[in-house]
């Protein structure tokens, strides 16, 4: 490496020496001249596509995750994000600078996921190129001494060894062995090269080296579905790359929640969600629009399972186009419904108590449902909060849970059931400044308390149709009912079917790889004193299952019983040395 | 080193051609990727990067709609035409929203005499929160009540409505001239509505 030329207009002058420093051309490069960026581009490749560098690639796709999963994404957190601008105002910008807030987006994530495609993609394709070439190639010639091979079976026959050699071939054949012979052309693999060449000289044409006359040998090769395995398996991991990167580029995945009796248009503003691929807008949305009209939920009611979802049904009417036709359906788990080209999956439901709001002047300033969030344990038992902005002269909160089946255990209230069979609202009244007014979005589901002083020390507990009069004067809050809602998942994803059929066939073609051996099998005919002796051996590359030496013996006897047999036919009839005549027409 | 069969004589052709295609897609991609809309059609409006105007001829044109106030009266869009319209996509809910409707209700006093309309879609609400936001900032222009987005989804065809609020001005003729996309404010809006019926607001409010 002491002697490293550089080219003048190399652009690569100030390129790290620890990487290997720049190749010089090889023993195989017919030019000794400058290294030119054809050879330089060559030498990138060769490095991008080594597997130091994809691992390399690969870890660097695991560390920049990292930041994406401790720092609040712009994607799918839009309010932390803004929450962390103001908590760090020093830092963030400088964050935001470098992408750390939409890592997924940044054009450094794009770079190493794209170099490391750019890898892969580098290293299968030529390995493809090599087990094909492996697949197709004919098995070497026979060893000279078979009996050093692993397995070996020697016996005499009174054939003569021409004819030995012949019925032997027909026998492998039989099995499926690809065959080669001393003077074989080098043809299609898998066709048994004719009978009776093999005293027929052969040219310096042929693939071989013109054989001994004397010289009858057969080399036999089976498992090549091993190779095809392989080759499977790769052009398979290439398959679900490409179809990784179409679900990357052109699907979508969005979410959102909807109360019974309600409905949403599949469009960017009125989903809680948006995550498109890379090569969609929110204007590849399929313009359906959904109405939930019933949600039934049932539980197990007894028994040790008791309170477990035994279904969930969403009953629904949507249009596929705004003017089209209204049409009905139903959303399980598992059985989304699919509508121009989206799916769209039940994903999570819960419970929105309704409320009544007046506030100081006597305005009702809300009515509706508000969404309450089940939290993991305790049969639905449902937090949420109820932000009313628009009471006067000060603004309303109200921090909650729903209790679907609400039992008074020693002064605290649990629910004992997921369905809502007594349900109880317990709630925290606020009164104050929401912080919405300065327009920073806030989640419907947090209360920002900053601003608001608590009015009511103790829980205000309402059942249906119960009302508490808020202190001071500050108005009344009625619990009026309650209506669930579902949480849907809109996902459009083009790449999901040929990524199973590709992941499929991958490990179709890994198990064929793995279950399928290469094992080869010699024959060679010597003529001797007294008749004709016959000797096989075989070998196989891996025998991790075992087994070989079983099919070895079964094929050495078969062998020998079939030259016993062509040894008696023989008797009887005048001996005809083989021809060219293929041997079914015998 | 393996041995390349014939038909692979020429591997640094292969690889050479590898190295190429793996070039272009990587460009390809990024060029798809990052261009971000840029039309020759649209302007952004000083001093803001959500606010664009679209050139004259290049308009888009504003879909029809009909709908129910929150008082209650039935609404059809059609009945505007010939009048400059602002149309605002809100929510009580929408923080935002809040931020702006001050700014939105003293332009819209501020131009009723020159001939321009303002009309809400209130999204997503309930007409009990949506009259008391009304109530809060004295907005006094009728809103149609969208709690499924439907009007949202007819206009997101012409213009990319990403989030609420938006604001759409509508020219006479029914082509949308200008879009605050985010919280209004009162130079972006008022320098977009000064282009749209040539008269400032100082003018306006001179009148």
């Amino acid at each position: 490496m002491t002697d490293v030329r550089v080219p003048e207009t190399d652009p690569f002058d100030s390129a790290p020496a620890d990487s290997g420093g720049p190749p010089r051309p090889g023993p195989g490069s017919p030019a000794a001249g400058p290294f030119g960026l054809a050879d330089w581009l060559k030498w990138a490749w060769r490095q991008l596509t080594s597997m130091r560098i994809a691992l390399v690639l690969l870890f660097l796709l695991a560390l920049g995750s990292v930041p994406g999963s401790m720092l609040p994404q712009q994607g799918s957190d839009p309010v932390g994000v803004q929450q962390y601008f103001s908590s760090h105002p020093a830092l963030a910008p400088w964050l935001n600078h470098l992408g750390l807030f939409n890592v997924f987006a940044a054009p450094w994530f794009a770079a190493i996921y794209l170099l490391l495609f750019a890898s892969l993609v580098g290293c299968v394709v030529p390995r493809t190129f090599r087990l094909a070439g492996s697949a197709r190639t004919l098995p070497p010639r026979a060893p000279r001494n078979l009996s050093r091979l692993p397995r070996f079976a020697e016996y005499a026959t009174s054939l003569p060894p021409a004819a030995a050699a012949e019925a032997a071939a027909r026998v492998l054949s039989a099995h499926g062995f690809r065959l080669r012979r001393p003077t074989a052309p080098a043809g299609p693999a898998g066709t048994a090269a004719p009978a009776g060449t093999a005293d027929s000289g052969g040219g310096p044409g042929a693939g071989d080296r013109p054989g001994d006359p004397e010289e009858h040998w057969i080399s036999a090769e089976k498992g090549y579905l091993r190779e095809a395995g392989n080759l499977i398996f790769h052009l398979a991991l290439l398959g679900v790359l490409v179809s990784v990167a179409l679900g990357g580029l052109f699907g979508y995945k969005a979410d959102r929640l909807l109360v019974q009796g309600y409905s949403f248009a599949d469009t960017q503003s009125a989903l809680d969600e948006f995550h498109p691929g890379r090569l969609v807008t929110a204007a590849d949305l399929p313009p359906f629009t959904i109405t939930l009209n019933r949600f039934d939920a049932s539980y197990i009611s007894s028994g040790t399972q008791r309170g477990q979802p035994s279904s969930f049904d969403a009953q629904v009417s949507y249009t596929a186009q705004p003017t089209g036709p209204v049409r009905s359906a139903r959303i399980q788990v598992n059985h989304p419904l699919s509508v121009d080209g989206a799916s769209v999956y039940l994903i999570g439901h819960g419970y929105a108590p309704e409320f009544k709001v007046t506030d100081a002047r006597g305005q009702v300033v809300y009515n509706g449902p508000q969404p309450f969030v089940a939290g993991a344990t305790g049969n639905f038992l449902s937090q949420g909060v109820l932000k009313v902005p628009g009471a006067q002269p000060e603004q309303l909160g109200f921090t909650g849970v729903f209790v679907p089946t609400a039992v008074d255990i020693g002064g605290t209230l649990e629910s004992v059931f997921p369905a809502a069979d007594n349900p109880v609202v317990s709630l925290i009244a606020y009164a104050g400044n929401l912080g919405m007014d300065t327009g920073v979005p806030q989640s419907v589901y947090q209360m920002d308390t900053a601003g608001m002083r608590q009015l009511t020390a103790s829980p205000l507990l309402l059942r249906i149709g119960q009302s508490a009069k808020l202190p001071d004067g500050q108005g009344t809050i009625t619990f009026t009912g309650y209506r669930q809602w579902v949480s849907l998942a809109i996902t459009h994803d083009p790449g999901q079917l040929p990524a199973l059929i590709c992941g499929m066939a991958a490990l179709g073609g890994l198990l064929l790889s793995f279950m399928v051996r290469r094992r080869r099998v010699f024959v060679r005919a010597r003529a001797g004193r007294d008749g004709t002796t016959m000797q096989v051996g075989g070998l196989t590359r891996t025998d991790a299952s075992g087994g070989f030496e079983d099919e070895f013996a079964s094929l050495a006897a078969e062998l020998r019983s079939a030259h016993h047999q062509a040894a008696q036919d023989q008797a009887a009839p005048p001996y005809v040395p083989a021809t060219a005549t293929p041997p079914e027409e015998e | 080193m393996f041995k390349a069969p014939v038909w692979l004589a020429g591997r640094r052709t292969v690889v050479l051609a590898a190295a190429v295609l793996a070039g272009v897609l990587l460009i390809g991609v990024l060029v798809a990727g990052w261009a971000t809309g840029g039309h020759s059609d649209v302007t952004d409006v000083d001093g803001s990067q959500s606010a664009v105007m679209y050139t004259a001829g290049h308009r888009p044109v504003a879909p029809e709609f009909t709908g129910t106030t929150l008082t209650g009266a039935r609404l059809n869009f059609s009945s505007y035409r010939g009048q400059v319209v602002v149309l605002n996509f809100w929510g009580s809910w929408c923080a935002p929203c809040r931020a702006e409707a001050s700014t939105l209700a003293s332009v819209a006093a501020l131009y009723r005499s020159s001939g321009v309309a303002f009309l809400g879609v209130d999204v997503r609400d309930t007409t009990a929160s949506a009259e008391a936001f009304a109530r809060s900032f004295g907005i006094t222009y009728p809103s149609v009540a969208d709690p499924g987005s439907s009007i949202t989804l007819d206009f997101t065809s012409a213009v990319p409505i990403a989030a609420t609020p938006t604001t759409l001005v509508i020219d006479r003729t029914g082509h949308i001239a200008g879009a605050v996309f985010g919280s209004a404010t009162y130079p972006v809006l008022t320098t977009i509505l000064a282009k749209v019926t040539g008269k400032t607001a100082a003018v306006a409010v001179s009148r």
